[in-house]
């Protein structure tokens, strides 16, 4: 992994190395901050939230089934809008306010990595 | 920079509070104390990003005026018991419990000078804590309120997630009208925060009701 970003850093050059690094780091903190309460920073959806009390546990991103049901615009909807935004729980929080257009489609991604 | 943004704020500060010695002493118990390494006193906001709200050791508290009513900030800081359920930052740890404790004297002087740091944006007189069933539904079912914050039931058993303060006792903890401002004007205090703005989704007269329960929790 290391060996293949320092050869593309050799390659493309190390500014834009640095950039695709930065953005990386970047939508895993967004994830961590807003996102892991509920689904857990592995995206299996056992975050701190998650206890007894709630009547909806979160979707399991590493569920390859489950989330082969969903369409890119299916997430990017449900993060914008919250879970009625798709016929869901509200207990998925409406986060189009919060997050910017762009950090969601960040988020689109590295969600998906997540059953890869 | 920041000594100069501190001076001049005390100056302002003193100005209005001239005829309060107990500010001044407050002030300098918090500092005394090293309060103000993990909490700081001069709004607006300062955090610029999520890295920056991460990198505070504890909340804010240049509105601390507007949010905590008195009675309880003076009883608390002599027995700090812990509000949010997960050490602060923290999606995995728990609180352990162990803020720093004053004494009774102490604790007069820095409730003096907490209290005297106010927010303009927070409005006076508009939420008057009251127990709706409608807003009960909105803050558990319609909403996701439950799913971060512990809540009591009329009954007084608690439900709810972990990752929010408790709202328990929010109504010997917290300034009905700060809570309507910080629903409806969230960046202002707290530009980088893990719970969404919920301004566009509710309307204004939902936002109270929701801050007027609220206000009600025992
Ligand atoms: C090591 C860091 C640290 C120090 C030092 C510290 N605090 Fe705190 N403070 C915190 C944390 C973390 C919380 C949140 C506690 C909780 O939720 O139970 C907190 C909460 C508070 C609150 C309630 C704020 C809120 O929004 O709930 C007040 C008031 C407060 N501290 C005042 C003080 C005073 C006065 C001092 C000095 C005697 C002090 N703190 C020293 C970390 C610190
Ligand atoms: C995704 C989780 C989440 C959801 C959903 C959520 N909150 Fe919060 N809430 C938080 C967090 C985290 C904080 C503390 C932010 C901070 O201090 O940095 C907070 C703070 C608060 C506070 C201030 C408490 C204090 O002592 O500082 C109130 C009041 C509040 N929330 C009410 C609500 C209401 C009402 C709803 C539903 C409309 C709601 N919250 C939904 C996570 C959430």
């Amino acid at each position: 992994m290391l060996r293949i970003s320092l050869m593309a850093a050799a390659l493309f050059g190390l500014n834009m190395f640095a950039g695709a690094a930065a953005q990386a780091t970047e939508v895993k903190q967004v994830f961590d901050f807003y996102c892991a309460q509920c689904h857990g920073t592995d995206g299996k959806g056992g975050g701190v939230n998650v206890t007894k009390d709630i009547a909806t546990t979160p979707r399991d991103f590493t569920n390859k089934v489950d989330m082969a049901k969903r369409t890119d615009d299916d997430i990017r909807t449900v993060i914008k809008g919250g879970g009625p935004s798709i016929s869901k729980s509200a207990l998925m929080p409406p986060w189009g306010k919060t997050i910017s257009d762009a950090d969601v489609e960040l988020l689109v991604t590295y969600i998906r990595a997540f059953a890869k | 920079m920041r000594r100069l943004a501190v001076s001049a704020f005390l100056g302002v500060a003193f100005l209005a509070m001239a005829a309060s010695p107990a500010f001044a002493a407050g002030d300098a118990v918090f500092k005394d104390k090293n309060c103000s390494s993990c909490h700081y006193t001069t709004g607006p906001a300062q955090e610029k990003s999520i890295a920056d709200q991460l990198a505070k050791k504890g909340p804010e508290l240049w509105y601390a005026g507007s949010k905590f009513k008195k009675t309880w900030l003076l009883a608390w800081l002599q027995d700090p018991k812990p509000i949010r359920p997960m050490k602060y930052n923290s999606i995995t740890a728990k609180n352990g419990g162990d803020h720093p404790k004053l004494s009774a004297v102490d604790a007069a002087g820095v409730t003096d000078f907490l209290m005297g740091l106010t927010s303009a944006d927070v409005e006076a007189g508009l939420i008057t804590p009251k127990y709706k069933p409608k807003a009960k539904l909105i803050f558990n079912k319609k909403m996701p309120c439950l799913g971060c914050h512990k809540s009591p039931d009329k009954k007084g058993n608690v439900s709810g997630g972990l990752s929010g303060p408790s709202l328990v006792g929010a109504s010997k903890r917290l300034n009905p009208d700060w809570i309507y401002a910080y629903l409806s004007k969230t960046t202002t205090f707290k530009p980088y925060r893990d719970m969404p703005d919920f301004a566009s989704y509710l309307s204004e007269s939902k936002m109270k009701l929701l801050a007027a329960y609220v206000a009600n929790f025992k």
